[in-house]
């Protein structure tokens, strides 16, 4: 595969004004941070910072797989469902394994890898009638979208699934490191024999939940960069007409580019499950794929394909986390982060329109 | 005889979704004792009043290639401001009537807002108007939140559910016959009603909308601009001005939607509407528009949401949890797009 270079075309050193605009969602999130640094008390910390991001951490995996979705030109409404969909169903086997007295550990294991076997169906299916039937990508995951709903809802009844293995929560809210500085530094889990009131004291650096994000990004970061399938996914959205000529096998790609997205809004069902430790359906108002959507083109990509980068992605994800617990924690009614996240987005897209050739 | 094959076949993919609705009917009627009756017919027209509006309003913007998102939480704006725009009035000593009238008014003039300004982005400002429609969507949903400040609106006047509940037309077999008033009748007597207020209201409007797009140059902009905006431009059309328009009957519908919620349930309530989007977009896809653009009738979005009420009701009465209507929605969406895809040139043979 020969690689293509991109012919870089530099017109001497960028100016201010671009490298504004350019990073504006970035500038933008930083500007955040410091403002809500002197209007919330305690905005500012270790504790709250990782917290955000913790938080955020469903909401980084459901952008990360539309990130794919959108730059190839398409749509997935279908990730918040198919998270859901994931967590009802590895929730509910291991409340059975667990409740037939198998160990915590393997009935874990099973859940997860029967729950993320089955998170790729609904891609399947929607990829399938995209790819080969041509059916426009917001339709048919809007089918995929009414069907996992449904067949999560019969399977859990209209309850979340309780009674599950407590390690669950204590590896999904657990820390890396553990430190209490002068007395003692531990990996993984707290120190033995403290007392609840001394908990507080304890420093606890990066979130287990850190780890797993690294990595899912890691991952997709450089499917997206550094391999012929980000390459062949930004073709596709540039242009399909000239992806056929390129020679790429289109509905094959586009196949597995849904199948991966389900994918990865099954790893954020699982993630769920190990988060709060209850499988967890998704209202059908609960609205994740459209503030996954929003997050996606906070961070610069394109709904008409061809554009975007899982750092975007991630920024603007961001932004939205840190405006809720920012807003939150500066006493401000919850109700405004509704409002302010549609102004960002509409000055996301008119930026977007007004220096079209930036990005 | 492959030829008469041929037409059934066409036929069939053409018509299928009428045949769909008497089939599903059929089966309700047959599965559940005393479905085929006025009584449940009736209720499946006035629980389907929000399904229609926003379906219409929803095909407007369909025909333009566009989408509005928005149309669930401007409904559900419009029901806050409504509910607490008539309890204001009636606050300040106006009389029931006067004060439903003006709070209703009010808010059908202030439901064309959410569908100015997403016009303005997607016609000006070329946002596209997925993304303008869901930041719209967040701020309507935002706002009805601040004015309800947590609790549903409530100090309604009583007049709005004797509206909103009432029928046009009662008739006491063989002896009376009254409009809008219920007669008085001894205890034992039966009083059949007719047709909800409710419904009379949502196809007056619908019918003048559908009038607007089926006859009126209105429609036929909406249609060339869906079809080819280039060509649309270089007819002469003003495509700017005209795009504003739909997005702000879009939105009119949406809160005309809202103000008759208020009149059924007597109350107000952000997430009104929330429910409805889905069904409205799956009820215009059902009546064979493409969401390219160009193409769709009301009528046809009218039995796109008779599937829909019908499949609502029905599960409902059968006694079946709501969940599978979700898995029974997206398969027929599913369906109807692949028969439009597969038989395009038998389907729209005289598009």
């Amino acid at each position: 595969m020969s690689q293509i270079s991109v012919q870089q075309i530099d017109t001497g050193k960028p100016g201010f004004l671009e490298v504004v605009a350019k990073n504006w969602a970035a500038l933008f999130l930083l500007i955040l941070l410091v403002v809500f640094s002197f209007t919330g008390k305690g905005f500012f910390s270790l504790a709250n910072l990782q917290t955000i991001v913790h938080l955020s951490t469903v909401l980084l995996l459901l952008a990360a797989a539309e990130t794919f979705v959108i730059i190839s030109g398409g749509i997935d409404l279908s990730v918040g469902m198919v998270m859901g969909f994931t967590a009802i169903l590895s929730a509910k086997i291991m409340q059975i394994l667990y409740k037939a007295e198998m160990p915590q550990g393997a009935s874990i294991l099973i859940g997860c890898a029967v729950g993320l076997a089955a998170c790729i169906i609904p891609g399947l299916i929607s990829g399938i009638l995209v790819a080969r039937y041509r059916v426009p990508p917001f339709i048919a995951t809007l089918g995929t979208w009414g069907v996992t709903l449904g067949v999560q809802l019969k399977i859990c009844g209209g309850y979340t699934i309780p009674f599950l293995p407590p390690k669950l929560v204590s590896i999904g809210n657990g820390f890396l490191f553990y430190v209490q500085p002068g007395h003692f530094f531990r990996l993984f889990k707290p120190p033995p024999l403290i007392e609840e009131s001394q908990i507080q004291e304890v420093l606890r650096i990066i979130p287990n939940s850190f780890i797993f994000l690294l990595i899912v990004l890691g991952v997709t970061w450089h499917l997206l960069r550094n391999t012929q399938f980000g390459q062949h996914t930004y073709a596709i959205g540039g242009s399909m007409d000239a992806a056929v000529r390129a020679g790429i096998d289109i509905r094959r790609h586009i196949l597995r580019i849904y199948v991966l997205s389900s994918f990865l809004a099954g790893l954020a069902g699982v993630f769920n499950v190990f988060q709060s430790g209850l499988g967890n359906f998704t209202r059908f108002n609960a609205m994740y794929e459209l503030f996954a959507i929003a997050g996606v083109i906070i961070g610069g990509a394109s709904l008409m394909g061809g554009k975007g980068r899982i750092f975007g992605s991630v920024t603007g994800v961001l932004i939205i986390g840190v405006l809720e617990t920012g807003l939150l924690i500066s006493g401000v009614e919850p109700f405004y982060r509704f409002i302010a996240v549609g102004v960002i987005l509409i000055v996301a897209v008119v930026i977007d329109h007004l220096f079209p050739d930036l990005f | 005889m492959v030829k008469a094959k041929l037409k059934v076949f066409s036929l069939l993919a053409r018509y299928w979704a009428y045949l769909f609705l008497i089939l599903e009917f059929i089966f309700f009627a047959s599965m559940a004792r005393g479905f085929f009756s006025l009584r449940v017919i009736q209720n499946i027209l006035f629980f389907g009043t929000p399904i229609f509006l926003l379906g219409t309003a929803e095909t407007f913007v369909i025909i333009t290639g566009g989408i509005d998102l928005s149309v669930g939480f401007v409904m559900g704006f419009a029901t806050v401001l409504a509910a607490k725009l008539v309890a204001a009035f009636i606050g300040l000593g106006m009389g029931p009537a006067a004060g439903l009238a003006l709070g209703v008014g009010i808010t059908l003039i202030v439901g064309l807002i959410p569908g100015f300004i997403n016009g303005t982005l997607v016609a000006r400002l070329d946002v596209p108007p997925f993304i303008a429609t869901f930041a719209m969507f967040g701020i309507s949903h935002g706002v009805s939140e601040l004015l309800l400040g947590g609790v549903w609106a409530k100090n309604l006047p009583h007049l709005a559910n004797a509206i909103g509940n009432g029928f046009f037309l009662y008739v006491v077999p063989g002896k009376a016959l009254s409009l809008f008033q219920r007669p008085i009748v001894q205890r034992g007597q039966a009083v059949l009603e007719i047709i909800p207020n409710v419904v009379v209201i949502t196809f007056f409007f619908i019918l003048i909308v559908a009038f607007l797009l089926k006859r009126m140059k209105f429609g036929h902009h909406t249609y060339a601009i869906g079809g080819n905006i280039d060509a649309a431009v270089k007819a002469g059309i003003n495509v700017k001005k005209h795009l504003v328009r739909v997005y702000m009957l879009s939105s009119f519908l949406a809160t005309l939607a809202g103000a008759i919620y208020v009149l059924k349930y007597v109350t107000g309530k952000g997430d009104a509407g929330a429910a409805f989007l889905l069904d409205s977009i799956v009820a215009v896809v059902i009546g064979g528009a493409s969401l390219y653009g160009g193409k769709g009738t009301v009528g046809r979005t009218i039995l796109g949401c008779c599937i829909l009420a019908t499949l609502e009701t029905g599960l409902r009465v059968l006694g079946v949890s709501t969940f599978d209507k979700f898995i029974a929605v997206g398969v027929i969406l599913i369906i109807a797009v692949l028969i439009d895809q597969f038989s395009p040139e038998l389907v729209h043979k005289e598009d």
